[in-house]
């Protein structure tokens, strides 16, 4: 089953462990400049507010009803990442493990495939967490990726698009995949628990303060590169209860929309990435020596980034976009330190 | 009832005890503070089930949910009683409404994200 929980989704499957929880959310975050160069994980700058669809029926578009789901604000001056927190169980001194798919406008964020609801090992189209602790866009190649950003559907800019030749779709798709509870307790044997063990720390984020476009949906285009891996599945394909998923639509309305189906203000416009370089803020960079990354996908390899696509069309949708030189940047390393923290205040 | 909570946990134990050793009645019986003999006596349903802090510990150790193995066990926790006493006749008629109800039904007053066709 799947809760809205501080606008987060919170996805449980107590008939396969108890402990089986998987936290989604979904960071706020500065456009990083589509300039062909590699950038550094950008900041979280707090959750995206996020309300289930059917409390709005009546306002928002039928097709919205229809998929069911939640719904989010975004600026076309914004970015997202998403952030996975499958908590820590310390009896077995681990997370529990999740297979997680995410696509946008119905194109695998890993393969560039179509959308289709189960989990394919080769190529792999899905994550595993909690190895993956966070998705900031579309696996490009080994190493990379192109920043979520938002778009307007409808105008030849969004992945799927590029890709499928049609605006149908829009929004984020997200299914999650439990990993079989006998292989977990094979895996994770309980172990005897000690006093004054680390406290787990989530790779978390904050707060921020927070903004406002017309016409229907958005649809999540390729921005500018970044540095992530994509981490191989380190355990196997057999390992995952593929008979038990939940999946859930995440629609993505724009600032003027948001406002007029919900009569709340959306989150303020974030900095852009000179303001926030500018300020003295930190960049990130995430290091998991034991990860192995996927090779990235040839289809997204070949997407045009929103700037390339605009120069094509003699459009300029990104009027903020100038290069930023960052002077910190934060290493994190998996699991070895305290309050590891991906969060930037502006 | 004491038969039913017997079997549930003998049950889970031998299931973790094929994966480790450490899941044998006498181990788990010194992690939760007990004799071997009397938590063999309550998995054979001979001996009426312990304490909440000891069946709260038992679903620690066993990786279970507490508040199955405390309705097994004929119990309700004491956060749960301390809501009902708060309302008595509104939860009262709220569980005997729900009583015949489907899961999927009862899981709806949780409420969940849903799931369309996409």
């Amino acid at each position: 089953m799947i809760e809205l929980k501080n606008d987060s989704l919170v996805f449980s499957f107590p008939e396969v462990h108890p402990k089986a929880r998987l936290r989604i959310d979904f960071q706020r975050t500065l456009r990083i400049p589509d300039d062909g160069r590699d950038h550094f994980l950008p900041p979280g700058l707090g959750n995206f507010p996020i309300r289930h669809v059917d409390d709005f029926n009546g306002r928002v578009p039928y097709d919205w009803i229809e998929h069911g789901g939640v719904m989010l604000p975004m600026h076309q001056a914004e970015a997202m990442w998403l952030n996975f927190d499958s908590g820590y169980i310390p009896e077995h001194e681990t997370s529990y493990p999740f297979a997680v798919k995410i696509a946008a406008g119905k194109i695998d964020a890993v393969t560039g495939e179509n959308w289709t609801n189960g989990l394919h090992g080769l190529p792999q189209d899905y994550m595993v967490v909690p190895e993956q602790p966070w998705l900031d866009g579309f696996c490009i190649e080994k190493g990379t990726i192109r920043q979520f950003v938002a778009m307007p559907l409808g105008e030849g800019y969004t992945a799927e698009e590029q890709i499928s030749g049609k605006a149908e779709h829009g929004g984020l798709q997200i299914i999650v995949y439990p990993m079989k509870r006998e292989v977990f307790e094979r895996r994770f044997p309980k172990v005897e628990r000690k006093r004054d063990r680390m406290e787990h720390m989530t790779m978390s984020k904050m707060i921020m303060p927070c903004m406002a476009d017309m016409d229907a949906d958005m649809g999540l285009a390729p921005g500018g590169r970044m540095k992530q891996e994509i981490c191989e599945d380190p355990y196997g394909y057999e390992d995952w209860d593929r008979k038990t998923r939940s999946r859930c639509f995440v629609h993505l309305a724009n600032s003027i929309m948001w406002r007029a189906i919900t009569g709340e203000a959306p989150p303020t416009i974030p900095p852009t990435a000179r303001q926030y370089t500018s300020a003295g803020l930190p960049w990130y960079d995430y290091y998991d020596a034991d990860a192995v990354a996927l090779e990235g996908s040839e289809i997204l390899d070949d997407l045009k980034s929103v700037i390339q696509m605009g120069y094509e069309k003699g459009e300029y949708p990104l009027p903020e976009n100038e290069p930023a030189r960052p002077k910190r940047v934060i290493r994190l390393r998996k699991g070895l330190e305290r309050n590891q923290v991906r969060e930037g205040s502006f | 009832m004491m038969k039913i909570f017997g079997d549930y946990i003998r049950k889970r134990r031998e299931e973790l005890r094929t994966l480790d050793r450490e899941f044998s009645v006498r181990k788990v019986a010194a992690r939760l503070g007990v004799q071997p003999s009397y938590l063999s006596k309550i998995e054979r349903g001979e001996q009426a089930p312990p304490t909440e802090a000891k069946i709260r510990a038992l679903a620690e150790i066993l990786g279970e949910d507490t508040d199955v193995l405390l309705a097994l066990a004929g119990k309700v926790s004491s956060d749960l009683q301390e809501v009902i006493v708060r309302r008595p006749q509104l939860f009262a008629q709220l569980i005997r409404q729900l009583k015949d109800m489907p899961d999927h039904a009862v899981l709806k007053v949780v409420r969940e994200v849903r799931d369309g066709s996409w």
